[in-house]
């Protein structure tokens, strides 16, 4: 086993690396940047090692700084996280190279992954099914047949693409042309690479997932589903196991072709392989294979029991998976909502500054894993996700309800949050009839059907509330740290009640 | 004091076992239950409210029930107390002085209680921020005094 870990990310995720490297008694060491030089991450770990700037590419991203900071640590293994470096190849090999561990597939697996049309094509051999369509075209005239062939609506995305960028729906063909001129500039801007491929658009789709787990001698089984569709911006904000679209038919089905997808790259560690499923006819096909631990773990953990975090560092050690297929079932119902410091009512942008309150909800069947704390600063450089609010209960409708009331017992100041849209989300009609696709947060935005307004009109309550917290928190108007750096304030001492 | 957020007004005064505001041309009884970091437990004409409040310059985060609203303070009192007003303490609400414990010419040490008032029920010490010397002291026991009156000014 390990004896001490750096793990190569911030925020929540690291906190959560960490804390599965404590109970496996391994130290720990946390990289930042400038930044990030008071977060939570960084008070958590055993060791702290600065990178340099805040800009990702001179710290989180720099695979030079992070080789050097794991050597100067004498750190034995590297947890990449999510996001970052975490689905790089080349990392992955110069964690090798510098005979260092790093926690997670093998670079082979991830190369194999990364490329979407590559991993279509792979996939396709392996048996996996795959969304109709093509790879490799170059000229308008074959994208154009292609269409045709397909039929209408539908994707052009990048081959090397993620996250929704350098992806078009096209409904028809005089639509085609500036399609692809506009995901080739993106596909370019953000990938480096503008090769498209084209594929049939399914309308209403479901972003259903699948969990695989690996070691090194071969075993390998899958641990179910996350359903994942509630998105915004391609992004998703809620995800919850098991989905209530699946029998139990069709959730075999799909486990068994994960596992096969995750076999045809010799996979190990954990994985996730993402489909599309079309809730018209019943059938999913494979979208893309995430080669690292998701955002979204937590809804697995807790419907089977299994920690993977833990297990993501035994299994890189080279100890053997001791479970099989039939050890692992779903049991109740588990729900994650991130809560983002964004503004739903501004198309989601982030929303920066001290977080002048922030309390978690405490409850049975709450689990938060948050990155940030009361007093800490959120900044521009990196992904604006606070926390992950996570329940579980013991069927949906008991695990819908515990979330709404997590979400109302969690209060974040100082930055506009997400959490009242969340709520929105989880009261309407189409959420508990699981009808909510891909693209609904999108439509309802659109269509307006929901409409959030930080600025809305206030309620008699809130304007007495805020009137009298002047009279009351007086030492508060200025800046939350007051406390701390004027120890003799008389207004400190305003609480003192006497009775 | 009125105060006004975004476009409404509201005038808050003390009443004997707690505050009345005035809102609308209504009349609304308040009790403090608690309230502390941010929180605060309130009787709203009776009806049980639990609000969390914070403050950065004008504007106020306000909680109530799970529903965050952002208001502005458009206007009222100054944001923030001055906790020195060229060498003067000041009262940071209404109040009644309890007792002064220095006397003008007086040496004191930074975080030396002054003088106590009490408020809403609860005492409040002032305390010297710094070391120094008692310039005046300019409130008297059982006196009561009003929101950022100078109470004591002190000089180096």
């Amino acid at each position: 086993m390990f004896n001490k870990i750096l793990i190569a990310n911030r925020g929540e995720i690291a906190i959560r690396i960490m804390r599965a490297c404590k109970e496996l008694g391994i130290k720990t060491v946390a990289v930042y940047s400038d930044a990030d030089a008071n977060s939570q991450h960084v008070q958590f770990a055993d060791e702290a090692f600065h990178l340099g700037d805040s800009a990702p590419k001179e710290s989180y991203l720099n695979i030079d700084k992070l080789i050097s900071a794991a050597m100067q640590t004498k750190s034995d293994a590297i947890h990449p996280g999510y996001g970052f470096l975490s689905e790089n190849a080349s990392f992955a090999s110069a964690v090798d190279s510098a005979h260092l561990t790093f926690i997670g597939p093998s670079a082979d697996s991830i190369r194999a992954m990364g490329d979407k049309a590559q991993s279509k094509i792979l996939m396709k051999k392996a048996g996996v099914p795959t969304v109709p369509g093509f790879e490799g075209l170059e000229s308008e005239k074959d994208f154009s047949k292609a269409a045709k062939e397909i039929g209408y609506p539908v994707l052009v995305k990048a081959s090397a693409g993620g996250g929704g960028k350098g992806m078009r729906v096209v409904n028809e063909e005089s639509e085609l042309s500036e399609a692809i001129q506009a995901a080739k500039r993106e596909a370019l801007n953000s990938f480096g690479d503008e090769r498209l491929l084209i594929e049939k658009y399914i309308a209403n789709g479901h972003h259903i997932e699948i969990q695989v787990f690996g070691d090194k001698h071969g075993n390998l089984i899958h641990l179910f589903e996350r359903e994942c569709s509630v998105q915004r911006r391609h992004q998703k904000i809620i995800e919850e196991s098991p989905s209530i679209l699946l029998t139990p038919e069709l959730r075999n089905k799909m486990g068994e072709a994960a596992v096969k997808a995750a076999k045809a790259v010799n996979y190990f560690n954990a994985g996730t392989i993402e489909f599309i499923f079309d809730p018209q006819h019943s059938t999913f096909y494979f979208l893309e294979m995430n080669t690292r631990l998701q955002v979204e773990h937590p809804v697995t953990e807790l419907v089977t029991g299994i920690d993977l975090a833990q297990w993501q560092i035994r299994i890189a050690a080279g100890e053997k998976f001791p479970f099989t297929q039939t050890d692992f079932m779903q049991r109740g119902h588990a729900i994650e909502c991130r809560i983002y410091a964004e503004d739903p009512s501004n198309g989601f942008l982030p929303s920066t500054g001290k977080l002048l309150q922030f309390i978690e909800p405490h409850a049975p069947g709450i689990r938060v894993d948050a990155g940030f704390a009361k007093g800490d600063e959120v900044t521009h450089f990196y992904d604006p996700l606070l926390a992950k609010l996570i329940v579980y209960a013991e069927n949906r409708q008991s695990a819908i309800q515990k979330m709404q009331h997590a979400l109302k017992d969690f209060i974040v100041h100082g930055v506009v949050t997400n959490i009242d849209y969340m709520q929105a989300v989880l009261a309407h009609e189409d959420f508990a009839n699981g009808k909510i696709s891909t693209r609904w947060v999108d439509t309802i935005m659109e269509s307006n059907g929901l409409s959030f307004d930080m600025h809305k009109q206030s309620s008699a309550l809130q304007i007495i509330s805020a009137a009298l917290a002047d009279f009351v928190f007086v030492n508060q108007s200025q800046s939350v740290n007051q406390n701390e750096t004027d120890p003799f304030s008389p207004w400190k001492k305003i609480n003192n009640f006497r009775n | 004091m009125k105060t006004t957020f975004n476009t409404q007004t509201i005038e808050l005064n003390p009443s004997n076992d707690g505050y009345v505001a005035t809102l609308d041309g209504k009349n609304i009884f308040i009790k403090i239950i608690r309230a502390e970091n941010g929180k605060m437990e309130l009787l709203i004409d009776d009806q049980r409210v639990v609000a969390y409040v914070s403050s950065d310059l004008a504007k106020r985060w306000v909680t109530i029930d799970g529903e965050t609203i952002m208001l502005t303070k458009t206007s009222g009192a100054k944001q923030g107390v001055r906790h020195d007003h060229a060498g003067g303490l000041i009262a940071p609400m209404p109040g009644q002085v309890r007792s002064v414990n220095v006397k003008s010419g007086d040496d004191v040490k930074k975080g030396q209680t002054l003088l106590t008032m009490e408020a809403m029920k609860m005492e409040i010490k002032i305390q010297a921020l710094m070391d120094g010397k008692i310039k005046s002291v300019l409130a008297a026991q059982g006196d009561t005094v009003e929101r950022e009156q100078i109470l004591i000014e002190m000089e180096n």
